[in-house]
């Protein structure tokens, strides 16, 4: 790198603020800026940002060696219907394939439970006469006057991009890439995406879903990042631009223009990658990395500094956060797991008569009362303020304030008296019942994945994040918390550690007995040198590796278990190799194994990956000061232990230094959040400026104290 | 408002019983061997109080197992004396009579104790892919049916029963399978049982019955104000169901009784037991009533002993919906999933808003296909479909779900490399949802050929179709017309779907699921509607201007209101 590009920077678009991290790759040192984000061009907001902090820091900009962005562009698009108008080209016979999907309900006593529109209508599904069998053989050639034709039609109703899925395409490629070429005559220039580039994966609707989805966000893929990557070069930036993909991973702009769709998630997966890059570096074996902000908290498990990446998601789900009932497409994602907990979280009385938080938001705008910008209806953050765990006069650093009396007013009249319970046990509830939520959904998550939500280190992120973790980690049971500084802005330093890597999959078919390891090892190869292309884009010089994996699974099993396979050519391992790996990680997930039942490939893997390049977690200034300098004060907040308002100390977060140590019952500001840490919990602070709190033995049965007091006094509610 | 628990605290501890329940579920999905478990998800953890009242099921439970099982645990644990069982015990059963109303929906029950105190009990039903017997819907009787389990220990204070696991071994197909998911039960009950110990000791809880009481009691309260809402009166409705040919048909007669906030179904007049594998045992119907009752008066809350409290059912004994030992009942779907849309039909005029026309999907359609290969190795498929789902009165028929049990389809690229079979279409039926002023879904066509090139198996290949709607097909609500009904072709000409139908390469056949039923006066459909539906294919021209008075230019399909107000004029005048 030139000797004057001594910056990276990390920009992520989110749906308030657009979040801005600039690494000092020579002092290791970070700033960090946010601006609100520019809905109708969000690179405004880019330029605007990059030009503020260069005010801050001379020659920003143009001191900048990399860019690495993430944007909730792709997924609004589809959330929002607001792609391009897309035509999709299947076999004949299999139009309806996108329409029909897999045929399940999602809520069963629901009979009028809502399911999405597909992205393309029916009118623009057309068919073709062509037929590839499933061992990849003709049975039917294309019928290249007649798909041209085909082709013509679409173009004449106008449609800005195609999605071509044929069935079994993906054993034999053949006419989907003779469709591509006449579409490519026929119309130059106009945006395609054909199933196998896009997901070459057996199971016809889950690719032509993805494929579709894919020919849907590509155009306005494509212009955004053009007009990105002008804005930056106006700016004086000549370094290179990287977008992060869903998995974790980071592409060039080229690859992510081609496969929008891999980029879905780019915005959350922010959070876990620096999650990722804590577990390794503090050699953490098991870390349950927690997100939480406005409206959602994502959590994801980290094992060994590994989160894992699942090949599903699920996107615009017509009921929130009601598993299948959005579109489904097969790309890798980062195993994160979303649910309607955060800090806009309304509070209610259900029909039940009893409190009810979320999974509805009042979001940013009404948001929570005490915000007073018109909202009513009473939010976490609401509770959280009257809990005495947020200062009215310290939020966002002051620049907000809180209207405490409003907030109390909307608890009372619209929780508590309905209720009939106490004012405070109405407020504490609100806050107990969003941790027993989001705990119960994460004891689901961490034992779906193996783990023990009794021994992981819990990190908080976000800005609600740490005002709940300790309830959250108390209820997990879990030892320890972690909160990383500027955890109020999550992702921070999550975008240097992201690797460039890029995911390829095909699907075939074939027993293990009766496959010839030669042609597994070519399929494999032909996968590398599609990975090789595309880290190229990415500035790849040499130094590329590639992790190979199948899917396997027992004949006739309706799904497939992931096998990760040592490095080194296919050809010199013997087929009781594989067998054997097989068998061991079947049974270490569903506790046995049966050797005797044959096996079968479904899909060949291969992660193509450059080592990214390392990063100096910045050290904090040793001032051999003493904790008490740190102290702001003494406040009054809850206690759930107690059942009362204990006095909590209040800490300075950036008063605090390497060494330092308390005790809860205490609480950290810092400017975009607060950490609370209740009785029991012990709190030191590592030289980077890391909050370690150890957890400590459950205070005298937090829970039992309740009991006892709503029973033994007969207290009527 | 009284009782020992704030509603706070409530909240709070009924999200974990919920919490604990999925968990168990989780386990499940983690250990169970076979694909019907791990993804079609069929099976159902649930748990009980001391006296067998279900407090929590599984968020993803299956309507038909999971409402006979709330009442068949209760059955079971109402009839154990306290000497009966103690720490350590679990016990097993496929009673289809006790349990969910086939062989292969196995039971395994465990109390629950806590500091030596009996406090609950925990349950699950796996959907077994083998049960042994004969796997066919033309069984005589139940002992044709496979492997009859009565309730008896599994383990006996901690001590497994291998006598009984021997037995079992050796009367199915699949051991190691069959075996593996038993014991995968225990483990989910186990994981059940320890979670429930942790919950009662975190909150310094002696047992469940108070929070039983008022999670149930709220639950309860919560069903009967619906149920309120509905005027006093016996509603009636009957449902034909046609059998194989040259078999009655059968008859199923409801009288939902609503007196107050209770609701009685009598179904008294329903025709008797048959000698085929159709026949439902009592809990299986209720659970169907149970599926109606709880779709129309409280969908969103969780189930528990409550919901089904208000709820009581009379089946004559002897009836095809009550049927008795030792009667065949491997097919009890395709009679069972007609209670539900009955019921409906029954309260349309009363709830009119909550309920939807005839369903395409149901019963559930159910294909075997299996033979050799063309190099003699055996194939063998199971796949099961649905129908368009019928209108309701807001909201038109979904396209194609299996209503109102549950599953998924197979995938045609899964479907072909398992099989050395083509298929030739997947696609939805322009016209066949019932017309409306709120339409129904759209039947779907699948159309299977057998190849005669150099990979054609060798014949005969079998088909054996579960399904119905070949007579009767799905009927609509207040004026809605009927779906199209199902179709079986072999060739082009009609085929018998109730036998096993043996094919030959180059053989084609067509098998066409039902539309849904339409809501409503067709001829007050929004005629934009109705433009849309012919402008993407759902409705043809011709069906337009015929079932919905609506006419659109053959060319552009611009609407001619004129032209449509006259023609549904003279339909109203006519």
């Amino acid at each position: 790198m030139p000797a004057e590009r001594r910056y990276r920077l990390g920009c992520d678009i989110g749906g308030t603020f657009t979040d801005f991290v600039l690494l000092d790759d020579e002092t290791g040192q970070v700033r960090i800026h946010k601006c609100l984000t520019t809905p109708k061009d969000p690179s405004d907001a880019v330029e605007q940002g990059i030009r503020e902090l260069g005010k801050a820091v001379a020659g920003a900009a143009a001191g900048m060696d990399e860019v690495i962005h993430g944007t909730t562009l792709v997924i609004n698009a589809i959330i929002e219907r607001k792609g391009a108008k897309t035509g999709l080209i299947t076999t004949r016979g299999f139009r309806d394939v996108l329409e029909l999907g897999r045929e399940i309900r999602y809520a069963p006593y629901d009979i009028f439970a809502e399911f999405p529109e597909p992205l393309v209508p029916r009118r623009l599904r057309l068919e073709v006469d062509e037929r590839i069998r499933s061992d990849g053989k003709v049975l039917r050639p294309l019928d290249e006057a007649q798909a041209r034709n085909t082709v013509r039609r679409l173009i004449a109703e106008g449609v800005e991009s195609i999605a071509v899925c044929l069935i079994n395409s993906f054993e034999n490629p053949d006419h989907e890439l003779a469709l591509q070429r006449i579409i490519r005559e026929e119309a130059p220039g106009l945006s395609v995406s054909i199933s196998y580039e896009v997901l070459p994966q057996i199971r016809e609707y889950e690719r032509t879903s993805t494929t579709v989805t894919n020919a849907y966000v590509k155009p306005l893929t494509g212009r955004y990042l053009e007009r990105l990557s002008d804005r930056l070069r106006s700016l004086g930036f000549g370094g290179r631009l990287f977008i992060m993909l869903s998995s974790g991973g980071i592409t060039s702009v080229e690859t992510a223009a081609t496969f929008p769709v891999r980029i879905i998630e780019s915005g959350p997966t922010a959070a876990v990658i620096s999650g990722q890059y804590y577990g390794r570096h503090f050699q953490i074996p098991d870390m349950f990395c927690f997100d939480m902000g406005g409206t959602t908290a994502k959590s994801c498990l980290i094992q060994g500094g590994e989160a894992g990446v699942v090949p599903t998601f699920e996107v615009g789900r017509v009921q929130r956060f009601m598993k299948g009932s959005g579109l489904t497409i097969q790309v890798p994602v980062v195993d994160l797991m979303e649910i309607g907990a955060g800090g806009g979280s309304i509070a209610r009385v259900s029909k039940m008569g009893t409190l009810q938080v979320g999974p509805q938001s009042a979001g940013a705008s009404p948001g929570p009362i005490c915000y007073g910008l018109g909202g009513t209806e009473p939010c976490v953050t609401d509770a959280d303020l009257l809990l005495g765990y947020l200062d009215e006069n310290y939020f966002l650093g002051g620049e907000m304030k809180l209207d405490r009396k409003a907030a109390e007013h909307g608890i009372l009249e619209r929780i508590a008296r309905p209720l009939g319970v106490e004012f405070m046990d109405a407020v504490w509830g609100i806050h107990d019942l969003i941790n027993e939520t989001m705990a119960a959904a994460a004891k689901t998550h961490i034992a779906e994945r193996g783990g023990n939500p009794k021994v992981v280190t819990v990190a908080a992120f976000g800005g609600a994040g740490p005002v709940h973790a300790y309830g959250l980690a108390r209820k997990l049971g879990a030892p320890r918390l972690l909160v990383p500084p500027n955890a109020g802005v999550g992702s921070a330093l999550g975008f240097f550690t992201a690797p460039r890597a890029f995911d390829l999959v095909r699907s075939h078919k074939k027993s293990l007995a009766a496959a010839d390891m030669e042609e597994v090892e070519n399929i494999f190869r032909e996968l590398e040198a599609q990975g090789a292309a595309a880290l190229r884009k990415a500035g790849a010089v040499d130094g590329l590796l590639f992790e190979r994996s199948v899917d396997m699974r027992f004949v006739g099993q309706g799904s497939e278990t992931h096998v990760p396979l040592p490095p080194g050519p296919l050809t010199g391992m013997a087929k009781e190799e594989v067998r054997d790996l097989f068998d061991a990680i079947y049974e270490n997930l569903y506790g046995r194994t049966y050797p005797d039942s044959p096996v079968e490939f479904i899909n060949f893997k291969v992660r193509a990956t450059l080592p990214h390049k390392l990063l100096k977690l910045p050290r904090l200034k040793a001032s051999g000061g003493r904790v008490r300098d740190a102290e702001k004060g003494v406040r009054q907040a809850y206690s759930g232990a107690a059942r009362d308002f204990v006095p909590h100390r209040v800490y300075d977060r950036y008063g605090l230094f390497p060494g330092a140590a308390f005790e809860g019952p205490a609480i950290v500001e810092e400017r975009e959040s607060t950490v609370v840490v209740g009785e029991g919990a012990e709190v030191r602070v590592d030289e980077y400026g890391f909050l370690w709190i150890d957890m400590g033995d459950a205070p005298g049965a937090e829970n039992s104290a309740r009991a006892e007091k709503g029973g033994a006094d007969g207290r009527q509610v | 408002m009284g009782g020992k628990f704030d509603p706070v605290t409530l909240e709070i501890l009924w999200r974990r019983l919920i919490s604990i329940v999925d968990e168990a579920d989780t386990t499940v999905a983690r250990t169970a061997f076979s694909s019907l478990l791990r993804d079609a998800h069929d099976y159902t953890c649930m748990f009980t109080d001391r006296k067998g009242r279900e407090l929590a099921q599984g968020t993803f439970a299956t309507p038909g197992q999971s409402g006979a099982m709330a009442l068949g645990i209760k059955r079971m644990v109402e009839n154990l004396t306290p000497e009966g069982f103690g720490p350590g015990d679990v016990f097993i059963t496929n009673d289809p009579w006790a349990l969910a109303g086939h062989l292969n929906d196995v039971c395994v029950m465990s109390p629950i104790y806590h500091r030596g105190r009996h406090v609950g009990f925990t349950a699950c039903v796996f959907h077994h892919a083998d049960i042994g017997g004969r796997v066919s819907s033309d069984n005589h009787d139940v002992f044709e049916d496979g492997l009859f389990i009565p309730l008896v220990k599994l383990y006996d204070g901690g001590v497994m029963n291998e006598a009984l696991m021997e037995m079992i071994r050796w009367n199915v197909r699949t051991p190691e399978e069959v075996i593996g998911d038993i014991r995968s039960q225990i483990a989910a009950n186990h994981v059940c049982s320890e979670k429930i110990r942790q919950m009662l000791d975190d909150y310094g809880m002696e047992g469940l019955d108070e929070l039983a009481d008022e999670i149930i009691g709220r639950t309860e309260r919560s069903m009967r104000t619906s149920i309120q809402e509905v005027p006093d009166g016996i509603y009636r409705a009957q449902g034909i169901i046609e059998q194989m040919e040259g078999k009655d048909d059968l008859v199923i007669r409801v009288a939902v009784e609503v007196r107050g906030d209770s609701i009685t179904v009598d179904l008294e007049g329903s025709s008797d037991q048959v000698d085929w594998g159709g026949n439902v045992v009592y809990n299986f119907t209720y659970a169907y009533v149970f599926m109606a009752m709880k779709s129309m008066f409280d969908p969103d809350i969780p189930n528990n002993d409550g919901c089904a409290a208000p709820i009581a059912m009379k089946a004559p004994e002897g009836s095809v919906v009550n049927c008795k030992f030792p009667a065949a009942v491997a097919a009890r779907m395709q009679i069972g999933h007609f209670i539900t849309e009955i019921i409906y039909r029954a309260m349309a005029e009363a709830l009119p808003g909550r309920v939807i026309a005839g369903s395409g999907g149901t019963p559930a359609t159910m294909n075997v296909m299996y033979g050799r290969r063309h190099d003699g190795t055996p194939f063998h498929s199971v796949r099961i479909r649905g129908g368009g789902m019928g209108a309701g009165r807001d909201r038109d028929g979904e396209y194609c779900y299996i209503f109102p049990a549950n599953g998924a389809n197979t995938p045609v690229e899964i479907f072909e490399s398992d099989t050395p079979l083509i298929v030739e279409k997947r696609e939805l039926i322009t016209d066949s949802g019932g017309p409306g002023r709120m339409k129904g879904g759209l039947g779907r066509r699948v159309v299977i050929r057998i190849p005669d090139d150099d990979s054609a198996p060798i014949p005969p290949i079998h088909l054996g179709i579960q399904a119905g709607r070949y007579r009767y097909p799905p009927e609509g609500l207040f004026g809605g017309g009927p779906g199209a009904g199902a179709r079986f072709l072999v060739n082009g000409r009609p085929g018998n779907p109730y036998g096993l139908t043996l094919l030959k390469p180059g053989d084609e056949v067509v098998m066409d699921a039902a539309g849904g039923g339409g809501y409503g006066d067709p001829m007050e459909r929004d005629p934009e509607a109705v433009q849309r539906d012919v402008r993407e294919g759902y409705v043809s021209l011709e069906a337009a201007r015929a079932d919905y008075g609506v006419v659109l230019d053959p060319e552009t399909l611009a609407l001619d209101s004129e032209e449509t107000a006259r023609l549904r004029a003279s339909a109203k005048g006519g």
